[in-house]
């Protein structure tokens, strides 16, 4: 599938109105978002490197191409995308861009918007768009980069990506600290990391069930994984090591822990103040409840409700769960967003309405897909 | 939309006096001269009128009286841009300086809200005792304006580690111009649906005003250290450039000047001791943890060394190394003492690709005749050539002009960028269909029809006219006397580029 054959794909489905399902591995259409679409344009086979001049530290690639493979081509240049989405390295950077998926990682390398340098994509009347660029500076233009980024498929399909590289950390550790069951210091033990000049490039706390499925315990963990050069790693561990008691891992934990997403029933993510995580962190963790998996970025601001019964057809529960958390808000639970990542499909149109109804974004919708052609009803009506 | 009549521009001027006080409009060509031209004096367009809200609801109430009237605007901070950007042909400009709160301040969470008119240095300033930053520090951030770094998508030196102004913006109010105000992004972190704050922030002025923007704040680093490293010849610098990056260390700057940029700044009042033998400098920042940063230190040190420099000293304190960056940020201002006039590009190239861009331009310069002074963020490939010269040579000018279009041209075929944070605006409206072919010009045009279906918002800038389809059939259907791209009020100049 070149950009050319979707671009044609698209036009054919504008002028007999059929619908799109666009879909890169497959690896998202188990989120259960509601599509109402009768063909799938798969970019399964699009995939493979355009360009890439490591000393420039940027790749252009297929949309196709998936993770995993990212990892490959540029770990031969001791290089890396860090970009670490839920779920597996099987995804497609395609559909990692389009969802805007983001993992651990995001606590010191940013979204997928902030690696984005520019992309290919092809609108609603198939024709092909360039948005940005391949150098890692760039406002020439209207962002249409940014514009596409998370608009899950619904404004064009994803074509080519460039995105910004980094060089591998010369040391890259992983630490676990079992919390226990007083958790009383868990707060301040998050307090102190926050003041301390400490900048892990990944922080998460889990909940016993999480923390168990990990093979660590039932107890409330923490994870931390510290990377740079061998001094960074060096001071940065001996400032923690005096805040709490560490273990190292495998760096493999952080695949398994990402990929408890894959058998779960539902997942919601939840995005506030880090403070306000900082409060609550306790009384969340105290929470014994076995099925929903909780893990909370203080950094990013965002905590994750995994419910890990596949066969579990009832997410409100963890709905609840997240909601009636014990937030300070500002009135009446304003400032908190509750995204949802998975759902079941009979229960996508029930909790979550559309995300896209403004009417600038139902403009800018019209605009690039004036038949509505595009992966229609994913974003809700 | 008509251009309001000399009787009409008295009767809004009114108007707009009685929202925002009569002093704070301005009708009369003499006192709006000053709002003719931006940080680039080569382009001059004489406003009609000039108003200066100072409340949020003033601004509102301006935004929608012009609305009312079908009267187009365009908007500006500091008038510190570098693009032709902020200038208003015939039209009126909304001066935004005046709003200048930081309306809330929340250390824990590192995020602050101010108002568009609120200058990068005074937040700066403000945070600080906090232990915080605010990034993004285009070398005018002792006068430029968040909100126009919001427009503009700024950068800066230390972007080179800390990212540009859209890595830094959580979210804002945004009045539209039809008067309509929405909230774009989330003030509280990440939401769904599509990412319209991403899509304003670089729209230069053409989506609407801010009215109030939250950023993020960083952490100041516990240690900075500052090197200066010279060369006797421009390859040198470029190609240590080159190896630094590729050496995988992410300083927090990396800026180069050369030759002739070294010895207009050590003439000027702006003197930073650097050699004023040296063919180039690279002036390179590097900071985070002590142990982490002395480690890096050292590989930059042998990197440059190892590259041909003639000396690296390291700054001994903060006012070695404020005097350093000195040099660096007034090398515009510097300038000056050479003619009236000065023009500078932004391209930003593959960073491999730097040690030939730069012979180029030495080739182009001596072709032409001109004097190209380079002083640019050489960690991020984005090039800052300038010439001065004087506007009243017509010969001169032409052949200024000339050799800037060939820098330009020879920055696109390498695989760069025309703009990598001055934006647009009027000055490289003509290179735009050099990089964006006529579909993807018109899905920009699609998005700003979105935000601005009248085509009010700072008209003729960014997108050349001609390339937005559907206008063009709109304007044709309605007739030559309405299509607009007919009337005064488009800013689009002739095309530069004769590619």
């Amino acid at each position: 599938m070149s950009t050319e054959a979707a671009a044609t794909a698209v036009k054919a489905s504008g002028a007999s109105h059929t619908p799109l399902r666009i879909s890169g591995r497959a690896n998202w259409l188990s989120a259960g978002r509601p599509v109402k679409a009768e063909k799938t344009l798969s970019l399964r086979d699009d995939s493979g490197v355009v360009s890439y001049v490591p000393g420039d530290l940027t790749l252009t690639i297929r949309a196709g191409t998936n993770l995993a493979e990212i990892g490959r081509i540029t770990g031969e240049h001791d290089q890396w995308l860090p970009l670490d989405p839920f779920g597996s390295d099987d995804g497609t950077i395609g559909a990692t861009i389009a969802t805007a998926s983001a993992g651990p990682l995001a606590t010191s390398f940013g979204l997928p918007r902030d690696l984005l340098l520019g992309l290919e994509f092809v609108n609603g009347r198939g024709e092909i768009v360039r948005a940005g660029g391949k150098v890692v500076k760039n406002v020439a233009g209207f962002d249409l980069s940014r514009l596409l980024t998370g608009s899950w498929g619904t404004l064009g399909v994803i074509t080519e990506v460039t995105v910004r590289l980094y060089a591998r950390p010369k040391v890259d550790r992983t630490f676990v600290v079992s919390l226990g069951r007083g958790l009383k210091s868990t707060t301040e033990l998050l307090r102190a990391v926050a003041a301390s000049p400490v900048a892990p490039f990944a922080l998460e706390i889990l909940n016993g069930a999480a923390a168990f499925s990990l093979g660590f315990g039932d107890n409330p963990t923490l994870l931390v994984r510290f990377g740079g050069n061998a001094p960074v790693v060096d001071i940065q561990l001996k400032a923690f090591s005096q805040l709490a008691r560490t273990e190292e891992v495998e760096q493999s934990t952080w695949a398994a822990f990402r990929e408890m997403d894959s058998d779960a029933g539902s997942v919601i993510r939840i995005s506030t103040l880090p403070t306000r995580f900082l409060g609550a962190a306790s009384s969340i963790l105290a929470d014994t409840e076995p099925r929903i998996a909780i893990s909370i970025n203080p950094r990013r601001g965002v905590m994750r409700l995994v419910t890990r019964d596949g066969g579990n057809r009832d997410p409100e529960r963890a709905v609840d769960a997240g909601i009636s958390l014990d937030f300070p808000t500002d009135g009446d639970g304003a400032g908190t967003s509750v995204i949802f990542e998975k759902l079941p499909a009979e229960v996508w149109p029930v909790v979550s309405p559309s995300v896209a109804s403004d009417p600038l974004s139902r403009a800018i919708k019209k605009a690039y897909d004036p038949h509505n052609i595009l992966n229609p009803g994913i974003l809700g009506d | 939309m008509t251009l309001p009549s000399r009787s009409n521009a008295s009767t809004v001027a009114d108007r707009l006096g009685e929202i925002v006080g009569d002093r704070h409009v301005l009708s009369r060509p003499s006192e709006l001269l000053v709002y003719n031209s931006d940080a680039l004096p080569g382009y001059r367009k004489q406003p009609r009128l000039a108003v200066f809200p100072g409340k949020r609801d003033e601004a509102i109430a301006v935004v929608r009286l012009l609305a009312e009237e079908g009267l187009p605007f365009v908007p500006r901070g500091a008038g510190t841009g570098l693009s032709g950007g902020a200038l208003a042909d015939d039209i009126i400009v909304i001066g935004l300086h005046r709003l200048k709160e930081i309306i809330s301040l929340d250390i824990e969470n590192r995020r602050a809200t101010v108002e568009p008119g609120v200058v990068n240095l005074r937040l700066n300033k403000h945070i600080a005792p906090h232990g915080l930053l605010y990034a993004p520090d285009p070398s005018s951030e002792a006068a430029c304006t968040i909100g126009g770094n919001v427009a503009e998508n700024a950068g800066g030196p230390h972007c080179l580690k800390y990212g540009v102004t859209l890595n830094h913006v959580l979210a804002m109010t945004v009045v539209l111009p039809s008067g309509e105000v929405v909230e774009l992004g989330s003030k509280f972190g990440e939401h769904d649906g599509y990412d319209l704050r991403g899509a304003f922030i670089g729209s230069e002025g053409c989506f609407g005003l801010a009215l109030d923007i939250t950023v993020k704040l960083t952490q100041r680093p516990q240690t900075v250290r500052t090197l200066l490293a010279d060369f006797m010849s421009v390859d040198q610098a470029a190609r240590v450039t080159s190896a630094i990056i590729a050496s995988g260390i992410v300083p927090a700057a990396l800026e180069f000047m050369d030759g002739p940029t070294i010895r207009v700044v050590e003439a000027s009042i702006y003197a930073a001791g650097y050699p004023k033998d040296a063919e180039a400098v690279l002036l390179i920042e590097l900071d985070g943890l002590e142990a982490g940063v002395s480690t890096d230190l050292e590989v930059v040190r042998q990197v440059c060394i190892e590259g041909g420099a003639r000396n690296v000293r390291v700054a001994r304190d903060d006012v070695e190394r404020m005097k350093l960056w000195q040099g660096r940020k007034k090398a515009f201002g510097a300038m000056g003492r050479l003619a009236s006039h000065l023009i500078v590009q932004d391209a930003v190239i593959p960073r491999t690709r730097l040690s030939d861009i730069l012979a180029t331009i030495h080739a182009i310069s001596e072709k032409y005749g001109v004097l190209v002074c380079n002083v640019f963020h050489a960690g991020d490939g984005n090039l800052h050539p300038n010439i001065a010269y004087s506007a009243d040579d017509p010969d001169e000018s032409e052949r200024v002009h000339k050799a800037m279009t060939e820098i330009v041209n020879a920055c696109i075929d390498a695989g760069g960028s025309i703009t990598g944070e001055h934006g647009v605006g009027l000055d490289k409206l003509g290179y735009m269909e050099s990089i964006f072919s006529d579909t993807s010009l018109n899905a920009m045009c699609e998005l700003r029809g979105v935000f601005d279906p009248d085509r009010r918002a700072n008209p003729g800038k960014v997108v050349p006219i001609h390339s937005c389809k559907e206008w063009n059939a709109a304007a044709s259907a309605r007739g030559p006397a309405r299509a607009r791209e007919a009337t005064p009020l488009s800013a689009e100049p002739a095309r530069p580029s004769a590619r």
